[in-house]
Parts: structure tokens; C-alpha cells; sequence
């Protein structure tokens, strides 16, 4: 007996829903629990406002900043503006008094790095003295007299440095930087500061503003609260009144609002579970997901209620199957292309934010789906709803009420010239795609506030008096300790500085040299005319001396190290916004690697403005990705249901016309493609294709029940589903609406353009939809009809997008502790070895010796578990740089089972390129590419990982921070060991090692022992070289063995045949010699 | 030739390698209950590689020895075979066979030649990006007497060829093929557990079943040059792509079957037609995940249809293409989708295949313990007719080289179906692999 699948497909469905319906209680009771129970997690959310969030934890350009931001104990301060509109400006006894109160009481606050508040009270004044150079503190004593008050003006006015970053160059405006022991506890202390400022005394003319970056990140948490708990009560109740209006009873609302309340609670708590903070962005989640949670069930109510209108009589569980039959399949297919529009965004944006928004967003809606399928069905058959009387009242009455109407009406008019309204269609697209093209991609970090917010007014007050409140740093490094002595790198710095304040919005640069002037000034009687660099090394090196004999030795930390090897350059500008910094960040890289680097001394930008250049510079780029990746998955998705390529399309258009069609309103209104516009695509895809969808599910049904008569499907189609679709468009309209009211200004714009993005989705699926389907009258409507098989279709792809988002949702790692231990780690490079070389001078030795062009050697590998039984591996293997480039090609000889396997990298200079890999496997006769492997991933079935095979005897500089430990004699040479610790938690995840500390030798620069710990902190590894002798004069470990101690499993190479000098053809690196053999 | 090859070693006494497998494998047929094997079967294959100067001599053998003898075929040289071609003895049985004898040669940096890599005789060639299904990889004809359940490797028939590929750049390469070899696909024999019966393949003249229906040994063709097969592939990597256009002008594998109606019945007679396959392959490591593509047009296939006019079969054009998707996110693990369709094109109503077919292969693998142990699940599904195939493996590398393993091979669904039609031929299998 052959089965019929579809039967038993759908028979299976009925079932399903019978059994939902038979057991209400318990399922209504096990749907809470689970809700209940997931909730418990909840508490562990956390918050993350900074603006480095945006950027992954290993972006290079964040992990220097962070080194930058260590090495000269940088960071992004709270600023206490203190404004004097007065005649003297701040010069009076009462402010001076204020600025000292300030700075002591928040000195004293916890959180607060007492020794980097930075202020009149704590600042030094440097003077020429008789025995060389006095540096005294401005308010040693606090001036009171008038005296004392014109001379603390005219030292400041003496005093190039301070003036626009300490003191206003009008005078009228001092302020107080405050940086913080623990950044991520700003929050707290930008609340205590608020506080003291509030009840400082202030007189008339006085005015306080706190400010910086430090500010901003610490009003963001507590802003974005009271956003959320103003936004989400009223998204809630904007569509619990639609429900109510459209079916005139309460239950549905109520029922709707569990669904809401699971969907929306339920993925807050799994992000708590699994350790994923709530960024800035994430605040548009919720009222996402209350939009689109409740849409499945308008349309299962919507169903229902006209079932109990036809057939009064019946009994409403059946009714409620009946219901669910018809509507599971549209409801699904929704849920599914709107978790793939949401999906398109995990993939495709390359910051975690936008990342996790995508992947819990989709996750979101897919339990609402879950408690659609399960706990709508249960509670309905419990509540046994009835239809109001209204509605009853509408449905005799012809089935028309204003809403049918007003869709009949819109399909009348659409559909009376077919053609004209798909050529108005096609006329406004070209015209969006022309507008598109003008975007522009700008973001500025204060213009996530409205603009009446207090911290605005203090932005434009510290931008205003002072030189800026936008940082960017450039770090110079010298070759050899004490080169920033020698005047001609200063000369350069020097260049550097006067080039950097001849461009656009910069208004300051401070460094070493800027000191070094005023040093050499006081020594020489106070002329204008000597602020001048000292001419000698020698002079150089003396007023240092002589500096650190009367001031504080750490005055310089901020722009000088320890030996005077690194130099910080701090570049101050007056605007935030991205189109503004880019051509200064442009300009001085350019300068910096056409003029500046030269042997001895290089430069790389860092700070906050570079930061933010970095991530904000690609954001159109991965725009554009997410936007391809949506469309793409939507279409792969909605091909697979319908079973068709061009139903896929189809689905489609009306998105893709709507998308356009928001680019030329952006344009239109000024909006550019910021954080919250640029996340519009992906969500706009995912709910707008939605109408698409149902429209055509249902045109394809009412054909086939209209005997293939079109016109009638159309004319029963805008009543019945167009009036439903209109509801569902008002929900999620409304729900997006309220974003509109947020007062943080990137998810105001980005409810906007959500709400235009649907709506005009929704249009075009009511009247382009309709009008090319009646011009082209395609096969997926009038084809054979597939409507239950389709049954069969969904239930495969459901799974595959399942396996895809459950193992997207694997993947994470919880990013959230990672920074509070990279600090920890940065900390101990810090401490001084004074006898010991430095550990990145040895990893720069190891680093730079040779390992030859190309090389050819035979190697036996032996892999022995702790049984002690053996496999052996006998391979071929060649290595050959092409340029900066590596390219590897491994062989296996033996045994026979496994011979002709081959393994081909390309290993790419750009670090952030990742290496290209293909495996040939002899039993498939195909190269096969794969992905390169994660760098801690064990290298085929050995100890070793794939990181420890591509690097070889190297270290990679860039994953550690290095120390030296001790050094001893070892077969009478000399040999040091280096302990490395990963530079975040997410390097040392990614390698598989907390800690790694290796052995070795001075002479030959060969590591010839090391151990490995895990990221718990517990013995992974150990692993030893032998043999080591000079091969082409290149010294080459021939023997190594590792041995993993948790396992007890060992790996031993044999090296042999080493040959460097050989040369090895280009052509070998190919797939075509992977398949041939050697 | 052979001799010749001999003779040229034996006068140059040049490194020669040995080495060789052997396989063994029991199937039992489900349910166990039944105690019914299937085969009980060693395949041994020595290889035998010789230096002969700048270039290489490759041979290999197959002895297959299957103690239940189910499989069949039993005639000496089963027809698709070409006169080149086929095992040198067969029964049900034993088989001792060529499998490849091939020489792999280059020319570099010739003062007239372009620079080019060759492999002359018999071997196999392998096109395109798909796993467990093909749209490219038609070169070489397969052997289904085991369906699609033993390795494309042991399936695949290798091919008398010429196979010239010429470098263009560092990244990219033309391939020239020329198979003179009329060898054709080797269905299962009458009888054998995997014979064809899907009528997607197989033609069911109406219900005349009182009426006599006589198959007609195939009008094989035979003519070297006429006949031959001709192939070109361009293949380049490209900003991290791995790219190919194919292009295949050959005799289709399987005959087309064309229905005659006579005043006895009906004459089946098996004709075998040409078409040209156009297409192309991409590849691409997009982080964890690895993107398969390949796209092929057919300019002619012809499919049985119920409308006996022509013969019983219609002639059009065909589109198929795969789109795959490997994650590795996951250490030691992989998992891999693949969407595979195809669509004919003017298609008719009376068609017994549809118009669209969507199929779906899903394939989870995970190593432990080192990789001595492995653990994979592919499953294959038609969306089309709701059948599949499942299968199962676990795998462990006792020795260095002796791998043993224990599967299953389940079908399901429609019976008409492709896989469906075996629905009845589940069977569980042990098997070892032992080099030397």
C-alpha cells in the first residue's frame, strides 16, 4: 500500500490541533510554565551603552586603543563644565573656590580616579626659577585676592597648553575631567556627579554642564530606560485597542498580550542566559516584536470569528481547529521569511549589536510562533470566545463593512488599468533607485539624544568654549628607548602637530613637544620668541630631568612612556559627526604614511574619533550586505513554499519597491544612513514581504476554488484577506509608530522609515501584487495546484532554517565579561623588568628569523591516546611565500586508506583576511573548500591546533601580551621564558588558551618548550622540541612532540628531508595538483 | 599498452610504488528479522604508481568477491560497456576489472607548446560542487547496480580519455577532455534488489498489461570519433571564489527508451541521444560557513511522458542547479544543507516527472576522540514526491590503517519516488577498511 504524504501530513496537522484543543488546561498551564520558568533568567540581564560595543571585542583598531588607552593611561572622561558669563570670566575668588570644592568632592567619589581629575585646582604651573625651573600648582594657594587672580590669569594666559582645554580662551569657562577606575560602572558615577553638581552653589551669573564621552555613555543607560518604559506600555496597548476594535471583544486583546509578553520577555531572558548584554540598539527589539508577535493571531482570530458567524451553530473547538487548519500555513510562512529577513542581519553585520539584534529579533518571533501554534489554539478552546454581535452583524450584512470596502475599493482602483499602476510602480522605483544612490552614511554619538536633553546643551557648551570634546590620538613610536630625546623625531611630531591643526574642525593637539616648549620658554627668561623645541638631545634629556626633580613624575604619563620610547599626540576636534572626522582621519593617515613613518619612527591613529571612524565607515557596506542577504534569504525561503523561483520573486517586488522607495524619502528628508536608519532594511523585508506572502497564498487558493476564474479570486480576495492584511498592517504600523514617539533620535528615525517601509509594502502587495499577477497571470497561480503538497515542502525547509538558527545561536559567545579581564591583562605589561629583555623585543626576535622562501620536508606524524595505542600519518609537505603572502600544500603518503588526501592553504598578510583552505579527499576525487578552521580547532585529529601549525616557530604578536619571566643557561646556552597572556577573553576563546608560556634560546631564537592553559586557567598542553640543528642555515626543529594532559592523547612529529634550498615550483599551490598527487 | 608500460619500467628501473585496500562489507536487509544478507562482499584494489621520468604511470585493479551473490550482474560484460572497456571476468559473483590505468605528464615552458598538464587513459573526472547528487559531474558515467549506496569513487565507471589542462594564469585553467569511450550507464540488473522501477525512469506502457511488451537490446553507438564525447571547463579563483564554467557535448547515459505500438504490443527499443550541458560552479568560505553553487543547462532531455505520440517520451530543455551550505562553526563538526532543483522547460501536461523538482540532502558529521571516531547522518528528500533516504554511520580508526564501521541505509516514502521505489531494500552494514 502506498501512503499518501500529503494526507498524512495533514492529517497529522488536524491531529495535532485536535490534541491541542482536547487538553486546553494543560497546555495553557505548561505554555506559562515554560514562560515563567525562562523569566527566571531575566535578572541577569545586563546593559551596554559604550560606544566600543558597536565593535567587536578583536577588531584590531579597538585592541590598540585599548593598548594605547593602557600604555598612557587614557580614557573617556566626564566633563564638569564650569561656565562665568560675567565680566572676569571664571577669574573671580567665588568660581575659583567652586572649581576647588568640585574637584575635592569629586575626587571623593567612588569610581573616581582621584589621580586623574584634571582641573585649575590640580594642574601645575611651570616657571623659570633661579636653580632652573619651578613647577608649582596653580591654587597653591586658592586665589582670592585680585592679585592673585590677575596673576593665576596671566600664567594661563602664558600657558599655550591649557588654553582651550582647561580654561576657555575667553576665560569665561574652566572645567573639571574626571576618568574613572571602572568604565563600566559609569552609569553610577555619572548619576553621583549630577548629584554634587546639583548641589553646588551656584550664583547667578555661574553655570554648570557635565559633558564627554564618559557622560554620554553614562546617560545613555538610564535614558534608554525611561525610552523603553515609555514606549513598550504604549505599543502594548496601541494594538490590544486595534485587536479590540477590529473583533469588539476583550479576550482577544488579552490573549494577544500573553503572546506579547512571551515573545517579547522570553528572548530577553534567553539573551540574559546566554550572556548577550542589551546594547543601545536592542531598545527597538521589544517594540518589534510586539508589532509583529500579535499578527499571526489577528489573523487566526479574524478566521474564527467569520467561521462562528457563517455556522452560529457549531461546536467552537471544532471551529477553532477548523481555524487553525486554514491559517497555520500562511502564519508559518510569515514567521519563517520574517525570521530570515532578521537572520540576514545577524549575518550579514559585522558589529555585535546589530549581530545579536538580527539573531534574538528572529528568535523573537519564532516564539510567538511557538505560543501562536500552541497556546492561541488552547486558550480559544478554553475561553470558547464568542463572536460579537457586531461582527456578526457586519458579516450578514454581505460581508462588508467600511474596511472591506475600503480595500474593495483599492483593488478596484489598482486593477481597473493593470498596467498603469505596475508603470507607476516601475516610474517610482527608478526614481528610489536614484535617490538610493545619494545616501550618505553619517552618525554622530550626541545626536542619539533629543536635541532638548541638558546633555546637548553641555556638548555644544564644551565644543563651544573649549577646543572640543572629540578625541583622536596618534600614537608615535620610536625604535630604541629615549629616541623621543633626539630633536629631530620631536621636529617631526612637531610637523606632524601644525599639519594636524591646519585641518578642518581640529582646534588643538597636545603632546610631549608642546611641554617641552613651554619648559624650554620658562628656562629662557619667558620670551615668546623661545617656545621653541631645544635644540640637542642632551638639552632634551635635561629639562626632563629637571621637570621630574620639581613636579610630579606622572605628569607626562598622558603623552609620554615610561622610557621614552612612545609618544601620545592628542588631536582635539569641536564636531562628532562621522562626514566631518572622516577627511581629518583621511588626511593625517595619509600624512602619517606619506610623510611621517620613516625608519625609527612610525605613527598609528587611535582614540575615540578613529574608533568611531572604523566602524561607522563600513556601515554602508554592511547595509547594503544585510539588505542582498534578506532579500536573498526571503527569496530561498519563499521559493521553497511556494515551490517556485518566480513565486519567490514575486514575493519580492513589493518589498524591494517599498525599499526603494524609503531610499529617496531618506534622501528626501535628510536622514542619512545612521546605527538606527541602517537596520531598516533587514526588519522592513521581513514584515513587508509578509502581505506579499498571504496575498498570494490566498489568490492561489480562491483561484483554484473559483474554477481558475481570476477575476473572481480577485474580487473575493480584497474583502476577506485584504480587510485582515489591513489590520495586520495597523498593528505593526502602530507598533513601529510608537518608535516615532522614542526620544532617542536613531529609533525615532528608524520607526519612521519602518513605518514608511510597510506601508508602502503593504500598498504595493494590494495593488502592484495583484496587478502584475492579473497581467501575467503566472504559473504558481494558475499552475496545477500544489496546495497540499506544499504541507510536505514547509515541513523540510522549517527544519533547515531551524538547524540554521539553532546553530547560529551555538556560535555565540558571551561577550559581555570579556573586557573587565582584558583590562586585568593589560595591566600586567605594566609591570617594570628592568633586567630581563623585554618580552616583545624577544617575540619580535622570534619573529624575524628566518624560515626561508619556500621549503619541501617529509614529516611522520604519530598520534598515541592514552591507551598508548598508535596511528601513524606518513605526509609530504611544502611551504612557499608568494610575496606576503604564505601558501602551505600537505600531502598524505601513507597509509593507504588515507594517501592522496591533500591540504591547501592560502595564508594572507592581512590579518583580518581569512585564510583560503581546500581538502582533497582521494574517495570523493573533489576539491572540496572549507571554511579555515577556528584557529584553536585541532589540526586533524592531532594535538596541535590549526594556529599552532600555520604560525610554526612563530608567535603571533598581535593575540598576547607578552612578559618576560625568567632566563637560564639550558645545554649552555642562554634562554629566556616569555609567559602570554591572550589580549581578551575572545582571542583566548578563539585560541583555546587562558595562558601560554614558552622556552626560548638567545642564539637561534627557536621555542623549544612550552606549556598551554585553558581558559579556565587549568594545564592543557605541554610541548617540547628536539633535534634542533641548522638545515640551509636555518635552524629547524626536527623532532616535536605534544601532549594534551586532559586527554592524555600525544602527538609527535618526525621531520626529515628538509630541504630550503630547492626550489618549489608556483604551480604546485593549486587545486589541479591536489587532484593530481605529486 | 600495458605491455608496452611494462617493458618502459622494466628498461628504466624507476621508483615504483605499491600500495592497495581492501574492503569488506556485510549488508544485511532490514528487518533483521529475516536474517536475509545482501552481500557479503570484498573489493580489493591494489595500486600500482611508476616514475617513468618527468612523468607518472598510475594502474589499479579491482577484485570483488561477494560470498550472497544478490547484486548481480551476472553476464561477463554487461551491455553499456564500450569494446574498451568493462570488467576483463565477471559473474554475480567475482569481478576482476581495470579500474584506472592512466599516465599524468607536463609540459612546461616549450619554445612552441603552450605550457600544459595531461592525463591520457582511463580514469575518472569529476566535475562540479554537489555532494550525493549531480548536475555537473556527468562525465563519467556510474555503475547503479548498488543505486547510489556505495562510494561515487567505486560507482563512478572510469573512462578511456584524453584530459589536457592548459594554465592561463596562476589562478586559472582550462580543461580539455576528449572521451572516445562509448560506455554508458550500468542500471542494476533485472531482478537485483536495486532495479529501476520509478516510472519517472521507467515507462509503463498503459494498462495493457495483456498485451506482449518487448525490450530491444539498445542501438548502442559505437563510432570512436562520431560518437565521442567532447568537454571544456574553465576554472579560476577569483577574490576568494572559486569559479567554473563547464561545457559538455556528449552522448546521455541512460537510453532513452521510445515505445513502438505494434498489432502485438508494444516494442520497447532503448536508443541513446546527445545533448549539450552548460553550466558552472561557485564556491566560497563566507566565515563559518562554505557556499556550494552549481548550475547546469541541458539543451536536450527526454523524459517519459503518458502521451504515447512520440514515442512515449518528450523531448526539452533542462535547468538544474544545487546551492549547498557547510557550516564549521562548530569544532569537529560539520553540517551541511544542499537545495538541489531542476526545471523543464515547454513542459507538457502528460510529462510523468514534474515540471520543477526540488530535492534536499542534509548531512551532520561529527568527529570525537581525536577523529578516531566518527558519528554522520545524511539524509536525502524529494519534496516532490515525499520520499528520501537516511543514512547513518558510525565510524572508528582502529589502527593507523583500519577503519571499521557499522550504518544503515533506510528509504522511505512514495514508491514511485526515486528513493521510494526501494522502500523495501533497507539494510543495516558492517564493513572494514584496511590499507596496505
Amino acid at each position: 500500500m502506498r501512503e499518501d504524504p500529503v494526507s498524512v501530513l495533514s492529517s497529522n496537522t488536524a491531529g495535532f490541533f485536535r490534541f491541542v484543543v482536547n487538553y486546553p488546561k494543560s497546555l495553557v498551564l505548561l505554555s506559562l510554565l515554560v514562560f515563567v520558568g525562562t523569566l527566571s533568567f531575566l535578572p541577569k540581564l545586563v546593559k551596554d551603552t559604550r560606544s566600543d560595543a558597536f565593535l567587536e571585542e578583536t577588531n584590531p583598531a579597538l585592541v590598540y586603543r585599548d593598548k594605547v588607552k593602557a600604555q598612557f593611561g587614557l580614557s573617556d572622561p566626564i566633563v564638569i563644565a564650569i561656565v562665568n558669563d560675567g565680566a572676569n570670566g571664571i577669574y573671580n575668588a567665588s568660581t575659583l573656590a567652586l572649581v576647588e570644592r568640585l574637584t575635592i568632592q569629586v575626587s571623593a567619589l567612588p569610581n573616581v580616579d582621584a589621580d586623574r581629575v584634571v582641573s585649575l585646582a590640580t594642574e601645575n604651573n611651570i616657571v623659570g626659577s633661579e636653580d632652573g625651573m619651578d613647577v608649582t600648582p596653580f591654587f597653591d594657594p586658592l586665589p582670592q585676592t585680585a592679585t592673585a587672580i590677575a596673576s593665576l590669569r596671566a600664567a594661563i594666559d602664558d600657558f599655550p597648553l591649557y588654553q582651550g582645554s582647561l580654561v576657555a580662551r575667553n576665560g569665561k569657562a574652566t572645567l573639571i575631567a574626571v576618568e574613572m577606575i571602572d568604565e563600566h560602572q559609569v552609569e553610577s558615577t555619572y548619576q553621583a556627579i549630577l548629584a554634587l553638581v546639583d548641589q553646588a552653589p551656584v550664583r547667578a551669573e555661574e553655570k554648570l554642564y557635565v559633558a564627554g564621552e564618559g557622560a554620554i555613555a553614562g546617560y545613555l543607560g538610564s535614558y534608554i530606560d525611561s525610552d523603553a518604559k515609555r514606549l513598550n506600555p504604549l505599543a502594548g496597548v496601541f494594538i490590544t485597542l486595534i485587536i479590540i476594535y477590529a473583533f469588539r471583544r476583550f479576550s482577544p486583546g488579552l490573549l494577544g498580550n500573553v503572546i506579547i509578553a512571551a515573545s517579547v520577555l522570553m528572548t530577553l531572558a534567553i539573551m540574559a542566559a546566554s550572556g548577550v548584554p542589551f546594547y543601545v540598539i536592542t531598545n527597538a527589539m521589544p517594540v518589534i516584536l510586539i508589532g509583529i508577535s500579535v499578527a499571526d493571531a489577528i489573523h487566526i482570530f479574524s478566521h474564527y470569528f467569520e467561521l462562528q458567524a457563517a455556522q452560529p451553530g457549531r461546536d467552537r473547538k471544532a471551529l477553532v481547529v477548523e481555524s487553525m487548519l486554514a491559517m497555520w500555513r500562511p502564519v508559518t510562512l510569515t514567521t519563517l521569511t520574517t525570521a530570515a529577513g532578521f537572520l540576514g542581519l545577524y549575518f550579514a553585520a559585522y558589529m555585535p549589536p546589530f549581530k545579536y539584534f538580527g539573531l534574538f529579533t528572529a528568535l523573537g518571533v519564532m516564539i510567538a510562533w511557538v505560543y501562536t501554534m500552541v497556546f492561541l489554539p488552547a486558550a480559544m478552546a478554553l475561553m470558547k470566545l464568542g463572536v460579537s454581535k457586531h461582527f456578526i452583524r457586519v458579516h450578514k450584512a454581505a460581508k462588508i463593512d467600511v474596511f472591506s470596502r475600503l480595500m474593495q475599493l483599492l483593488g478596484r482602483i489598482s486593477l481597473y488599468r493593470a498596467p498603469v499602476t505596475i508603470m507607476v510602480f516601475v516610474g517610482l522605483s527608478v526614481f528610489g533607485a536614484l535617490a538610493a544612490s545619494q545616501l550618505q552614511v553619517d552618525e554622530n554619538r550626541i545626536g542619539t539624544f533629543h536635541a532638548s536633553e541638558p546633555i546637548v546643551a553641555a556638548d555644544q557648551v564644551l565644543n563651544g568654549y573649549f577646543n572640543g570634546s572629540n578625541n583622536l590620538d596618534i600614537v608615535i613610536e620610536t625604535a630604541q628607548p629615549e629616541d623621543l630625546f633626539l630633536p629631530e623625531n620631536l621636529r617631526k611630531m612637531e610637523a606632524l602637530q601644525t599639519y594636524a591643526e591646519s585641518l578642518p574642525h581640529v582646534t588643538s593637539t597636545t603632546s610631549i613637544v608642546d611641554y617641552l616648549k613651554q619648559m624650554n620658554r620658562s628656562l629662557n627668561g619667558g620670551a615668546e620668541s623661545e617656545y621653541t623645541l631645544p635644540q640637542t638631545k642632551e638639552l632634551i634629556a635635561q629639562y626632563f630631568l629637571i621637570y621630574s626633580a620639581s613636579g610630579n613624575p606622572t605628569d607626562f604619563q598622558e603623552e609620554v612612556d615610561y622610557d621614552y620610547r612612545l609618544a601620545n599626540i592628542r588631536v582635539t576636534l569641536n564636531d562628532g559627526h562621522f562626514q566631518q572626522d572622516k577627511p581629518v582621519v583621511e588626511a593625517l593617515q595619509n600624512y602619517i604614511d606619506q610623510q611621517f613613518n620613516a625608519p625609527g619612527i612610525s605613527a598609528n591613529l587611535s582614540g575615540r574619533v578613529n574608533l568611531n571612524h572604523h566602524w561607522i565607515k563600513d556601515l554602508g557596506a554592511s547595509h547594503f550586505a544585510g539588505l542582498g542577504l534578506a532579500l536573498f534569504l526571503v527569496w530561498i525561503v519563499s521559493s521553497l513554499l511556494f515551490r517556485s523561483v518566480v513565486a519567490g520573486f514575486y514575493a519580492l517586488i513589493p518589498v524591494a519597491s517599498a525599499i526603494l522607495l524609503v531610499y529617496a524619502a531618506m534622501v528626501e528628508m535628510g536622514v542619512s544612513l545612521g546605527i538606527g536608519t541602517s537596520m531598516f532594511a533587514s526588519v522592513a523585508i521581513g514584515l513587508g514581504v509578509d502581505f506579499a506572502i498571504h496575498t498570494i497564498d490566498r489568490l492561489r487558493t480562491l483561484y483554484q476554488s473559483n474554477n481558475a476564474n481570476l477575476q473572481q479570486a480577485l474580487d473575493e480576495f480584497y474583502p476577506s484577506t485584504g480587510r485582515a492584511l489591513f489590520f495586520n498592517f495597523l498593528a505593526i504600523a502602530g507598533g513601529f509608530g510608537v518608535l516615532m514617539s522614542s526620544k532617542v533620535v536613531p529609533l525615532n528615525n528608524f520607526g519612521t522609515i519602518v513605518v514608511l517601509s510597510v506601508t508602502a509594502s503593504f500598498i504595493a502587495s494590494m495593488t502592484l501584487l495583484p496587478a502584475l499577477i492579473k497581467v501575467f497571470q503566472p504559473a504558481f497561480i494558475t499552475g496545477k495546484t500544489e496546495a497540499g503538497n506544499a504541507g510536505i515542502a514547509l515541513a523540510k525547509p522549517l527544519s533547515l532554517v531551524f538547524a540554521v538558527a539553532a546553530v547560529s545561536w551555538a556560535s555565540l559567545t558571551p561577550p559581555a565579561e570579556a573586557a573587565s579581564l582584558s583590562a586585568s591583562d593589560l595591566a600586567q605589561t605594566d609591570v617594570p623588568l628592568t633586567d630581563l629583555p623585554q618580552a616583545d623585543w624577544i617575540v619580535t626576535q622570534i619573529n624575524q628569523q628566518d624560515d626561508g622562501e619556500f621549503v619541501s620536508q617529509r614529516m611522520t606524524m604519530r598520534m598515541v591516546d592514552k591507551q598508548g595505542k598508535s596511528r601513524e600519518r606518513e605526509t609530504v609537505g611544502y611551504r612557499k611565500y608568494f610575496g606576503d603572502e604564505k601558501r602551505t600544500i600537505l600531502f598524505y603518503n601513507e597509509p593507504a586508506n588515507v594517501k592522496g588526501t591533500a591540504f591547501l592553504t592560502f595564508d594572507y598578510a592581512d590579518a583580518k583576511q581569512d585564510d583560503d583552505q581546500w581538502l582533497y579527499l582521494p574517495a570523493l576525487r573533489k576539491v572540496r573548500r572549507i571554511s579555515a578552521a577556528d584557529r584553536g580547532d585541532y589540526f586533524l585529529g592531532t594535538d596541535f591546533t590549526y594556529e599552532d601549525i600555520k604560525k610554526e616557530r612563530k608567535v603571533e604578536a598581535a593575540d598576547y601580551h607578552f612578559t618576560t619571566l625568567q632566563q637560564k643557561q639550558v645545554d649552555g646556552q642562554l634562554a629566556y621564558q616569555v609567559d602570554a597572556v591572550p589580549v581578551s577573553t575572545a582571542i583566548a576563546e578563539e585560541l583555546g588558551y587562558g595562558r601560554y608560556q614558552f622556552w626560548v634560546r638567545a642564539d637561534n631564537w627557536v621555542i623549544f618548550a612550552a606549556d598551554y592553559w585553558d581558559t579556565k586557567g587549568n594545564p592543557l598542553k605541554s610541548f617540547s622540541a628536539e633535534d634542533i640543528r641548522q638545515v640551509d642555515g636555518i635552524w629547524t626543529r626536527h623532532k616535536v612532540t605534544i601532549k594534551n594532559h586532559k586527554t592524555g592523547h600525544q602527538t609527535f612529529f618526525d621531520v626529515s628531508d628538509v630541504d630550503y634550498k630547492t626550489p618549489v615550483k608556483d604551480n604546485l599551490f593549486t587545486q589541479r595538483t591536489m587532484q593530481r598527487g605529486l | 599498452m600495458m605491455a608496452g608500460a611494462l617493458l618502459l619500467v622494466s628498461t628504466q628501473a624507476c621508483l615504483a610504488e605499491f600500495s592497495g585496500t581492501w574492503v569488506q562489507e556485510w549488508a544485511v536487509a532490514m528487518p533483521l528479522s529475516d536474517h536475509e544478507s545482501q552481500k557479503f562482499e570484498s573489493v580489493i584494489e591494489p595500486q600500482w604508481r611508476q616514475e617513468l621520468g618527468e612523468s607518472h604511470l598510475t594502474a589499479r585493479f579491482r577484485v570483488r568477491l561477494d560470498s550472497v551473490g544478490k547484486l548481480g550482474p551476472a553476464v561477463q560484460k554487461p551491455e553499456n560497456y564500450s569494446f574498451l572497456n568493462g570488467p576483463w571476468f565477471n559473474n554475480e559473483r567475482a569481478e576482476l576489472s581495470l579500474r584506472e590505468l592512466y599516465v599524468d605528464g607536463e609540459q612546461y615552458g616549450h619554445d612552441y607548446l603552450p605550457d600544459m598538464e595531461w592525463r591520457l587513459g582511463k580514469q575518472q573526472v569529476v566535475w562540479g560542487q554537489a555532494d550525493g547528487l549531480k548536475v555537473l559531474d556527468v562525465v563519467n558515467p556510474q555503475s547503479y547496480r548498488e543505486f547510489i549506496l556505495d562510494q561515487f569513487e567505486d560507482s563512478r565507471i572510469p573512462l578511456w580519455m584524453v584530459n589536457l589542462t592548459l594554465p592561463v594564469t596562476d589562478h586559472s585553467a582550462l580543461q580539455i577532455l576528449w572521451i572516445p569511450d562509448t560506455t554508458y550507464h550500468e542500471l542494476a540488473e533485472t531482478g537485483t534488489p536495486y532495479q529501476m522501477t520509478s516510472p519517472e525512469l521507467v515507462p509503463r506502457p498503459g494498462s495493457l498489461a495483456a498485451q506482449q511488451v518487448r525490450l530491444f537490446a539498445p542501438d548502442k553507438p559505437a563510432n570512436f570519433v562520431k560518437d565521442s564525447d567532447v568537454g571544456l571547463r574553465y576554472a579560476s579563483f577569483w577574490e576568494g571564489w572559486d569559479l567554473t564554467i563547464n561545457y559538455l557535448y556528449q552522448t546521455l547515459n541512460l537510453p532513452v527508451l521510445y515505445q513502438h505500438r505494434t498489432a502485438q504490443g508494444v516494442d520497447i527499443r532503448p536508443e541513446y541521444e546527445r545533448s549539450h550541458l552548460v553550466g558552472g560552479s561557485a564556491s566560497n568560505v563566507l566565515g563559518d560557513f562554505t557556499l556550494r553553487a552549481e548550475v547546469g543547462y541541458r539543451t536536450d532531455t527526454y523524459v517519459v511522458t503518458r502521451d504515447t505520440s512520440h514515442g512515449g517520451i518528450a523531448q526539452q530543455a533542462e535547468i538544474a542547479s544545487v546551492i549547498g551550505l557547510d557550516w564549521q562553526g562548530l569544532s569537529n563538526t560539520l553540517i551541511s544543507g544542499q537545495w538541489f532543483q531542476s526545471h523543464l522547460f515547454n513542459y507538457q501536461q502528460a510529462t510523468v516527472r514534474d515540471q520543477s523538482d526540488h530535492s534536499l540532502s542534509l548531512l551532520i558529521r561529527r568527529d570525537f576522540v581525536n577523529e578516531t571516531w566518527r558519528a554522520e547522518c545524511l539524509a536525502l528528500h524529494s519534496l516532490n514526491n515525499g520520499d528520501g533516504l537516511m543514512r547513518p554511520k558510525l565510524s572508528h580508526s582502529l589502527l593507523s590503517a583500519l577503519e571499521v564501521w557499522v550504518g544503515a541505509d533506510v528509504f522511505y516514502g512514495n514508491h514511485e519516488g526515486i528513493y521510494g521505489q526501494f522502500d523495501q531494500q533497507d539494510r543495516l552494514v558492517m564493513g572494514l577498511e584496511w590499507g596496505f
